[in-house]
């Protein structure tokens, strides 16, 4: 067990192409951490900078309490699970978790013969030792692959995007696996993956990044109420949150948020400087799934009107695409609600659920509800409209 | 069939556009091939003009000659040292090839170079390089090492010789065929090995092999066509089969009955001799690895 910092972590390869620009990050003993971001974001590179298959070009990286920069990969004790499994074709599945610990000279046959039946029986395989990958299915190869890399015995495992070969419901399958074998080991576990549901669902913690830089780190639940910016605010959810420009304008007691399709209080704000908004215009964000129509929202609440352009039937909710002046948002509402193409329909906000983002620099400047700090992550509405300290520009993470 | 085209607008097109082919192949390939078959059950005077049924007994006459038997022995060691030689080699420098980082298209085309020159000139070129009085290559080696080389005078030397000119000769077609085939290794299970700390020569041998022995099988073939058959313009100009008939090799043997010893039953009865061994050798190779060959994951 160990756990990894990364300190100004930098890969450049060449004088145009910084794909990790200077990333800080601890990543705790026994936690299981996903890094997520869109493709090209540099997720893949800093876990292959961790594993040493790349050199990072600034920064250091420890695994425990020593900087391994320059430890070779096989020395850092750990082990990396790849997309396309890696296996060795024409070698079977124990000759393939055993062929790492038979190349070095560290271990007796009988302990790596103890070893490779120990990963089989966590993992249920023994039934497939003796067959060659072909003749394995992708679920198979990849618990094969993860066997291969618990018969290292490693301090920490590496995964890079190890479920993106499987079809829909084996991954979701083996993601419950990957769970329950993570609380058995408690190895300390980095997981790459472009897919948010899987950041969500397995991490402790979950890293976002975009351009090679952190955006932020939080428990998944935080991350979805407490976006640092509007990049994790819309990179997170799906469908991604609604962001649209407005105008601040100040009333008697606080801020509205003026668009030209509908008008919103921002409960718990002052005046424009207590919010460090530069400017009159921000980034107004709000989920999807917080805007209700107006009937199953409680009377008296603020309500605007807007054009149903699509309706999407997702089973569970229905999803619509509306038109707010010159903006399209998407709403989901209750399942069976009747909404018909090209109907008028009223909605509201939860005023619960509102984001401002600063327009320039997309940082954040306002949620309306306010992180609290809690082990799991799992951060209180505690809003109360009195309070001038509803507004929380800096939402700071806590793990 | 639902897919059924019609690719020419009447049997005559169609005919008329395989004639070409048909008419070279036929020319070029299947006549001189049968001519050679039925030429090898002949007694031949000047160059065919007059024959005379003869049955078996060119056979007969090769398999009782001590200088063909001795030719048999010779071309046969000769292509299993320039097959396996060559293949050796190439995996090698193939290897290191793939392994080096950086201008390795730089190193690429140095090692193909060789393939590209034609194997007279090639031949030419190394006879004065390896002429054992003026030659530079042997002049160092002399230095460097306590053998004598004389390779005009001593067949073992001239076989060994021609052995090694004619891998080297070979070297840049296989490597182009491995490095290709290495290429296509998913880069994902270097790196793999690189994290289990799998040696280097360890993973060439007990992952890379394997894994492109369809390559290796084909290059296999391939050598040996060629070491039995496009050897013959090294022989030709460097030794002439000499000294003592130590690099008398088959194809060079039967050029010379043919056309030096105007003998053409002779060396048809050899042309068909040489050509039986070459097809059961292929389908030896081809038969024997074919079960250890890793085709696709």
């Amino acid at each position: 067990m160990a756990d990894i910092q990364l300190r100004d972590l930098t890969k450049r390869y060449t004088d145009d192409v910084l794909a990790v620009d200077g990333i800080d990050l601890r990543i705790h003993d026994g936690e299981f951490l996903v890094l997520v971001g869109p493709s090209g974001c540099g997720k893949s590179t800093t876990l292959r900078t961790i594993a040493g298959l790349e050199d990072a070009t600034d920064g250091t990286i420890e695994i425990g309490d020593s900087v391994v920069n320059d430890v070779s990969p096989k020395n850092r004790e750990i082990a990396m699970v790849f997309q396309n499994y890696a296996l060795y074709p024409h070698m079977t599945a124990a000759e393939n978790m055993s062929f790492g610990m038979r190349s070095v000279s560290d271990f007796s046959a009988e302990e790596i013969e103890r070893r490779v039946a120990d990963a089989a029986e966590t993992l249920g395989i023994e039934e497939l030792l003796e067959r060659k990958p072909k003749e394995l299915s992708g679920g198979e190869r990849q618990r094969v692959a993860i066997g291969r890399a618990l018969v290292r015995e490693p301090q920490v495992f590496l995964l890079d995007e190890p479920l993106s070969n499987l079809d829909a419901k084996l991954r979701v399958q083996m993601r419950a696996e990957l769970l329950k074998l993570h609380r058995q080991l408690e190895t300390t576990t980095v997981y790459v993956t472009h897919d948010q549901t899987e950041a969500m669902t397995l991490g402790d913690r979950v890293a976002v990044l975009n351009d090679g830089q952190l955006q932020q780190v939080a428990s998944p639940q935080e991350l979805y109420d407490f976006p640092e910016n509007r990049f994790v605010a819309e990179f997170i959810g799906e469908p991604a949150m609604n962001v649209l420009p407005v105008e601040l304008r100040a009333t008697g007691h606080g801020l509205t948020a003026a668009h030209e399709g509908f008008t919103v209080e921002l409960p718990g704000t002052t005046d424009r400087a207590a919010l460090g908004a530069d400017d009159r215009t921000v980034s107004f964000g709000v989920r999807p799934e917080d805007i209700a129509l107006a009937s199953s929202l409680p009377d008296g609440a603020a309500t605007f009107t807007a054009e149903v352009t699509v309706t999407e039937p997702l089973g569970e909710q229905l999803l619509l695409h509306c038109r707010v002046g010159s903006a399209e948002i998407q709403v989901k509402v209750e399942p069976r609600s009747q909404v018909a193409v090209g109907e008028s329909v009223t909605l509201g906000f939860d005023r619960e659920r509102l984001h401002l983002f600063a327009a320039d620099t997309g940082e954040t400047l306002y949620h309306s509800a306010r992180p609290k700090a809690d082990p799991n992550g799992r951060a209180e509405q505690s809003h109360e409209p009195a309070s001038s300290e509803g507004l929380a520009p800096e939402a700071e993470p806590t793990g | 069939m639902a897919s059924q085209r019609k690719l020419y607008d009447s049997r005559l097109q169609a005919a008329l556009l395989l004639l070409p082919t048909f008419v070279v192949l036929t020319a070029f390939l299947y006549y001189p091939g049968l001519a050679t078959f039925r030429l090898s059950l002949y007694e031949t005077l000047f160059l065919g003009q007059q024959t005379a049924w003869n049955g078996l007994g060119n056979f007969v006459a090769l398999a009782t000659s001590p200088a063909y038997r001795n030719s048999f022995v010779l071309s046969v060691v000769f292509a299993a040292v320039v097959v396996l030689g060559t293949l050796l080699v190439s995996l090698l420098i193939g290897y290191l090839l793939f392994d080096v980082g950086t201008r390795s298209s730089l190193y690429l085309v140095a090692a193909i170079w060789p393939y590209a020159l034609p194997p007279a000139v090639a031949a030419i070129l190394l006879s004065f390089l390896l002429h054992p009085n003026l030659g530079i290559v042997t002049h160092y080696l002399e230095l460097v090492t306590p053998w004598t080389l004389d390779w005009f005078n001593d067949g073992p030397q001239a076989l060994a010789v021609l052995a090694i000119i004619a891998v080297w000769k070979q070297l840049g077609y296989n490597i182009i065929f491995v490095v290709a085939a290495l290429n296509n290794i998913p880069q994902t299970l270097t790196e793999n090995a690189r994290l289990d700390g799998v040696g280097r020569l360890r993973m060439l041998w007990r992952v890379y092999v394997p894994l492109i022995s369809p390559t290796l099988l084909f290059l296999v073939v391939m050598n040996t066509i060629y070491a039995f058959f496009s050897t013959f313009p090294l022989v030709d100009l460097l030794t002439s089969g000499g000294p003592s008939g130590w690099t008398n090799l088959l194809i060079f043997k039967l050029y010379r009955d043919a056309f030096e010893f105007s003998n053409l039953g002779s060396a048809s009865a050899q042309s068909v001799v040489l050509f039986v061994l070459v097809a059961v050798l292929m389908y030896v190779q081809i038969r024997v690895t074919d079960g250890y060959a890793q085709y696709g994951a």
